[in-house]
């Protein structure tokens, strides 16, 4: 059950830092997205930020789950972040079907739809596994244990950065008039 | 401990798999010739509109006024490509057709360097990252013809002079005939070779 609890808990952050990673290849094209979800308008500089500072949140926690394993706040945490998708999942097929959701920037295409909610609900119930209780002195790592988990971390980030970077600029392109 | 332990191994192993996924994704999406397929715009969609001026404030247009505009998605790198540079020598004599080539970015070697090559009278304009982005293009030298109605009648990555003239020959043909889109003419070259 433990191990189950803990593959649970990896996979969450694991795709944590994935979708952060990838997001922040082009911020600017997940921020076409956060626009969708602000009823008013916002300046684009704001809302890039805004996209960024998504990106490094679902970043910073993916890693945090993954290098502090037995801090407990950190898996509540995990799981308000896969709520938070869902709550986006949902909103985004009510009123925004079929745009893009770029939840992976340019690794996937998925959209807001239904298949794209119920892989949310699945993040969520995954994140709700990883919430059960594994006795936190059994979960704590020595310094190198940490520092090898924090380089993967940091390799999968840049993996997941790089090849959205690679597939991004052909994806989804949207006509613009530029004037000099 | 026995724990702990479990938890590294399965991280490492999720992280490992994870990474490999990702490089697939890239190896998928970077080569072969889908890869080259998957640039620049299908014939007869709309192109992005807009209005850019060079160093000596000539403004440049697209749709152009001209009944064929060849956009050049290069920058000073196009020295490195002879047989390009000499295919558009070859088709820059034609009244009916505007050149322009289109930087990703403020470059100021572009023009001298376009200069020295002999590709006098092509305006060098500054174009931005999403602008290529809106023409579907990755890589470079890239060539996209648009008419004057603001659609694009051809598309391709360029490395060799024939692909710069038979560029211009499908951008001609009427957008009826053109059953394939033109886009990634070294598959269909290769395909002809194979043949």
């Amino acid at each position: 059950m433990d191990v189950l609890i803990l593959c649970a808990k990896t996979t969450v952050a694991c795709l944590l830092i994935v979708a952060g990673g990838a997001k922040l290849s082009d911020p600017a094209s997940f921020a076409s997205t956060v626009r969708l979800f602000i009823p008013f308008r916002v300046a684009w500089p704001l809302l890039s930020a805004i996209a960024v500072g998504v990106s490094l949140g679902e970043l910073a926690v993916g890693l945090a789950s993954l290098t502090l394993p037995a801090i407990t706040v950190v898996n509540a945490l995990v799981f308000a972040v896969a709520c938070a998708f869902v709550a986006v999942s949902a909103v985004g097929y009510a009123f925004h079907r079929g745009r893009s959701c770029r939840c992976f920037g340019a690794l996937s295409q998925r959209k807001f739809d239904a298949p794209g909610l119920l892989r949310s609900v699945v993040t969520a119930g995954i994140a709700a596994v990883a919430l059960a209780h594994v006795g936190a002195p059994a979960l704590q790592l020595d310094a190198t244990a940490r520092v090898l988990l924090l380089a993967a971390a940091g390799l999968l980030a840049v993996a997941a950065f790089t090849a959205a970077r690679a597939r991004g600029t052909g994806s989804e392109p949207e006509p613009e008039v530029v004037a000099q | 401990m026995l724990l702990a332990g479990s938890f590294v191994v399965v991280a490492l192993v999720f992280c490992l798999v994870t990474i490999l996924a990702l490089f697939g994704v890239t190896h998928v999406s970077m080569s072969g010739a889908e890869a080259i397929e998957r640039d620049g715009l299908a014939p007869g969609i709309p192109a992005p509109a807009w209005s850019l001026a060079d160093s000596a404030g000539n403004v440049v247009c697209s749709p152009p006024r001209t009944p064929l505009q060849l956009i050049m998605f290069t920058d000073h790198s196009l020295k490195a490509f002879p047989s390009v540079v000499d295919g558009l020598r070859e088709v820059m004599a034609q009244e009916r057709l505007e050149i322009v080539v289109l930087t990703r970015r403020r470059n100021e070697l572009a023009e001298p360097v376009l200069r020295s090559i002999g590709l006098d009278g092509i305006s060098v304009l500054t174009g931005s990252p999403s602008l290529y982005a809106a023409y579907n293009v990755r890589v470079m030298p890239f060539a996209i013809f648009v008419d004057s109605a603001g659609r694009v009648r051809a598309s391709s990555l360029v490395n060799h002079a024939w692909q710069v003239t038979k560029l211009l020959q499908l951008a001609d043909l009427p957008l009826e005939q053109q059953s394939l889109p033109p886009r990634g003419l070294f598959r269909r070259r290769a395909a002809t070779a194979g043949a």
